[in-house]
């Protein structure tokens, strides 16, 4: 049996912290440990951070964040309307040479156990995300 | 939770001692940001970050960090990292900064 959960949030920084409280409380309610919710909670942060900065212009419009609670699994879908991007033109940041941004989906990517990336200019921007129980 | 930080100039050490304290976030990234250049521009000596306080952190503030580090080895100067928490190291950990930001001994 799935339980599902959407939160319709503003596309401003100062709602990334509501949506890390909820998902930190809808992890804990699925039965993940402490470490599992705070990876849970750092990934989703990134993927909203990607919707504000990269997704929505002008802090304009909503983005969604969807929460599937299943028996093994919690998946997490992070949606806005925004621009979008080419994801053939993300790379991979240099560990040995770090930069000052490009690291929230590779941060997303080592904490989840499955990453899901949908995104065409000009239509916006899916970032699905699994993690097991 | 906002983000409170603590600047001081050891003169025994000769650095600068910035204490972070609640949580660094895409919203609060860049308080640490002119923070840090704020300090440099007033004495270019090294910087240590005492992270005891520091709840959370994300890539918008580990960016902060980074620029930082960019712009004092520029000067041929330092910025490391103290007493990070556990979840806090972990991103450090795996994004390799760990390996430029805390000093071994």
């Amino acid at each position: 049996m799935t339980d599902f959960l959407k939160f319709s949030i503003p596309g401003k920084p100062e709602y990334v912290g509501v949506v890390r409280l909820a998902v930190s409380s809808i992890a804990n309610r699925a039965g993940f440990d402490i470490e599992a919710i705070e990876d849970i909670k750092v990934a989703v942060a990134e993927a909203c951070n990607n919707a504000i900065l990269h997704g929505i212009s002008d802090n304009c419009c909503n983005f969604e964040v969807g929460c599937f609670l299943e028996n093994d699994r919690l998946i997490i879908e992070i949606e806005d309307k925004g621009h979008g991007y080419n994801m053939n033109e993300y790379v991979a940041p240099d560990l040995c040479n770090p930069k000052e941004g490009g690291l929230g989906i590779f941060i997303i990517k080592t904490l989840m156990d499955e990453v899901e990336i949908l995104s065409n200019t000009g239509e916006g921007t899916m970032i699905k995300m699994t993690k097991y129980i | 939770m906002t983000l409170k930080i603590e600047s001081i100039f050891n003169e025994k050490s000769n650095r600068w001692i910035v204490q972070i304290i609640g949580e660094m976030d895409v919203l609060t990234s860049k308080e640490l940001r002119e923070e840090l250049i704020r300090i440099f521009n007033e004495k270019q000596e090294n910087i240590i970050l005492d992270l005891q306080g520091l709840n959370y952190i994300d890539s918008t503030g580990l960016g902060v960090i980074i620029g930082a580090y960019g712009r004092l080895k520029e000067k041929e100067k330092e910025i490391s990292i103290i007493n990070p928490k556990q979840n806090i190291l972990k991103l450090l950990t795996i994004t390799g900064l760990d390996k430029i930001l805390i000093k071994q001994n």
